[in-house]
C-alpha cells in the first residue's frame, strides 16, 4: 500500500516534470516555424490536466455525502410492488418479500446510486448533454423543472420511434445526441419497457435508470434499484441528480479558473 | 487421554463459578468437548459458558467504545437497513386489511380526495357528504383495505396494478387532548412533512 502511494507520488512528480519539459521542448522545437500552435498546446494540456485530475480519486465529487441510507428509507425508496408484479431479473436487488410486498435492498441501492451519481457528475464535468426521461405523468412537471434548473434537457412526452436512431434525418444532419440519459422511470404508460432504453443501447449512449421491482434492469448501464411511484422518492432522486450536476459544473468552472490562472506562470522557454 | 485433559481444562475455567454451577457447566462443556475432539486444542470452538462470556464481554467493549465516541456517529452506525425496516411502522403494522391509519390529502379533484398515508401508493376516496372542510393538507383517518390494488388476469405473465391503494375514509383527524398526548410520542416524525409514516391508531 505504501509502495503504491510512493509510486503514485513519483508518477505525479514525473508527470509535472514531463509537462514542464514538454513546454520547454515545444518552445525549442517551434522557434523556427510559425508559432501558431504553441498557444493552443498549453490550452490542450490544461484541458487534459483538468480531465485527468478528476480521475485521480474514486469519489472526486464526493457524491456519497449527498445522501444516506436513512434519507432513502424516509423517502420510501425500499418499497416495491407486489410479488405478482415482480420482474425475474430484479430478484437479486430485492431484500425480501413481506406479506406479498417486495422490499428493495437499500444497501445495494446505496452502492448503485453512488455509482450512478458519480458517473453523472463525471459526464456533467466533461460538458456532456444529459437527458432526463420519464413517462410518469404524475412527475412530468417535476422532471422538467429539475432539468431546467440544472441546465440540462428532459423528454417526458411521447417518444417518437426514431428519436435517437433516426436523429440526423428527423432533426437535421450533425445533430448532437445526448451523452447520458437518466430514466427516472423505465416503464412507459402501458407497463412496457421504455423504447429509449433499447435505443440508447443501440446508439452506445450510457443510461442511468431507477428500476422498480417490476422493471427490467438488463439494458440499463447504471441501474438504481428503487421505488419510482412515490412522490417523496421521485423528489429525492431529482434533488440528488440536480445537486450532482450542479456540483460537477461548478467544479469544472473552478478547475478551469485554477488552471488558467496557473498556466501562464509555468515557464514556457 | 485427550478427552481427560480437556475435561480438566474445562473444570479449571468452571472453577470461577459457585460450586453448584460448576458441575452443570462442566457437564455441558464435556459433551461439547467430546464432539470437538477431532480439532486441535488451539482451534477448538468455544462453547457453553466460555462462548457466552466472550460474546458478552465483546458487546460490552463495543458499547463502551460507542459511548466514548460521539453520540451522532454511533447512532448512525447502529441503524442499518435491517433494523430500520424492522422498526418501521409499515412493517410493525402487519397486514393492511382493516387497519386504521392517519393520512394527508395532497390533491383534490372535485369530489375525489387523494390521500397519502405513508405507503408506496396513495388512496383515492370520495368526499363524504359532511366533508366540506376537507381540503389539500388536511389530515384524515382512514381504514385501509389494501396497500396496492393488483390482480392477475387470464393469459397475463404478471399482475396488472392500478398504482393505487384502497381505503375507506373515516373522517377528519380531530385534534383533541387525547390525540395530542399520542402526538407527543411521534413529534419528531410529524414535524417532517416528507416522512409521512402510517400511524396506526
Amino acid at each position: 500500500m505504501a509502495a503504491r502511494a510512493l509510486t503514485k507520488g513519483l508518477l505525479g512528480l514525473r508527470h509535472s516534470r514531463a509537462v514542464t519539459v514538454g513546454y520547454s521542448s515545444v518552445g525549442h522545437q517551434y522557434t523556427t516555424a510559425a508559432s501558431t500552435e504553441s498557444p493552443q498546446q498549453p490550452a490542450r494540456d490544461v484541458t487534459e490536466e483538468i480531465l485527468n485530475r478528476s480521475l485521480e480519486k474514486p469519489d472526486f465529487f464526493r457524491v456519497s455525502e449527498f445522501f444516506s441510507l436513512k434519507d432513502l428509507f424516509n423517502a420510501r425508496v425500499h418499497l416495491g410492488h407486489k410479488k405478482g408484479c415482480r420482474h425475474r431479473l430484479m430478484e437479486p436487488y430485492l431484500y425480501g418479500c413481506r406479506l406479498d410486498h417486495d422490499i428493495i435492498d437499500l444497501d445495494q441501492t446505496v452502492e448503485h446510486l453512488q455509482l450512478a451519481l458519480n458517473f453523472t457528475a463525471h459526464v456533467a464535468y466533461r460538458g456532456g448533454i444529459i437527458l432526463f426521461v420519464s413517462r410518469r405523468r404524475q412527475f412530468c412537471h417535476l422532471v422538467e423543472s429539475t432539468a431546467k434548473d440544472c441546465g440540462e434537457y428532459a423528454h417526458t412526452r411521447y417518444w417518437q420511434g426514431g428519436l435517437l436512431t433516426n436523429g440526423p434525418v428527423q432533426y437535421g444532419p450533425g445533430v448532437r445526441l445526448p451523452d447520458l440519459i437518466i430514466f427516472l422511470s423505465t416503464l412507459n404508460n402501458v407497463f412496457q419497457q421504455h423504447v429509449g432504453i433499447r435505443d440508447a443501447a443501440k446508439m452506445n449512449i450510457p443510461t442511468v435508470g431507477v428500476v422498480d421491482s417490476n422493471c427490467n434492469p438488463s439494458l440499463v448501464t447504471y441501474p438504481v434499484p428503487g421505488n419510482d411511484d412515490t412522490p417523496a422518492a421521485m423528489e429525492l432522486y431529482c434533488r440528488l441528480f440536480k445537486m450532482t450536476i450542479k456540483r460537477a459544473k461548478d467544479k469544472r468552472k473552478q478547475m478551469e479558473l485554477l488552471y488558467s490562472l496557473s498556466a501562464p506562470s509555468t515557464p514556457s522557454s | 487421554m485427550a478427552a481427560l485433559c480437556k475435561v480438566v481444562s474445562r473444570f479449571r475455567c468452571g472453577v470461577r463459578l459457585t460450586s453448584s454451577r460448576v458441575i452443570l457447566h462442566s457437564f455441558s462443556s464435556d459433551s461439547s468437548g467430546g464432539s470437538g475432539s477431532d480439532q486441535s486444542a488451539a482451534n477448538r470452538p468455544r462453547s457453553g459458558f466460555a462462548a457466552a462470556f466472550d460474546l458478552q464481554s465483546e458487546l460490552q467493549r463495543e458499547a463502551e467504545s460507542a459511548a466514548a465516541s460521539s453520540s451522532d456517529s454511533s447512532s448512525v452506525k447502529e441503524e442499518d437497513f435491517a433494523s430500520l425496516l424492522r422498526r418501521s411502522p409499515l412493517i410493525q403494522m402487519g397486514p393492511a386489511k382493516d387497519k386504521v391509519v392517519v393520512g394527508t390529502i395532497f390533491h383534490v379533484v372535485k369530489d375525489d380526495l387523494y390521500i397519502d398515508f405513508g405507503g408506496k401508493f396513495h388512496c383515492v376516496c370520495q368526499r363524504p357528504p359532511d366533508g366540506e372542510k376537507l381540503r389539500r393538507g388536511s389530515r384524515v383517518r382512514l381504514r385501509l383495505q389494501d396497500l396496492e390494488l393488483t390482480a392477475r388476469f387470464l393469459g397475463a405473465n404478471t399482475d396488472t396494478t392500478l398504482l393505487e391503494a384502497q381505503g375507506s375514509l373515516l373522517g377528519p383527524l380531530e385534534a383533541k387532548e387525547g390525540r395530542e398526548n399520542q402526538n407527543k410520542d411521534s413529534a419528531g416524525r410529524r414535524a417532517d412533512p416528507a416522512a409521512v409514516k402510517p400511524e396506526v391508531l
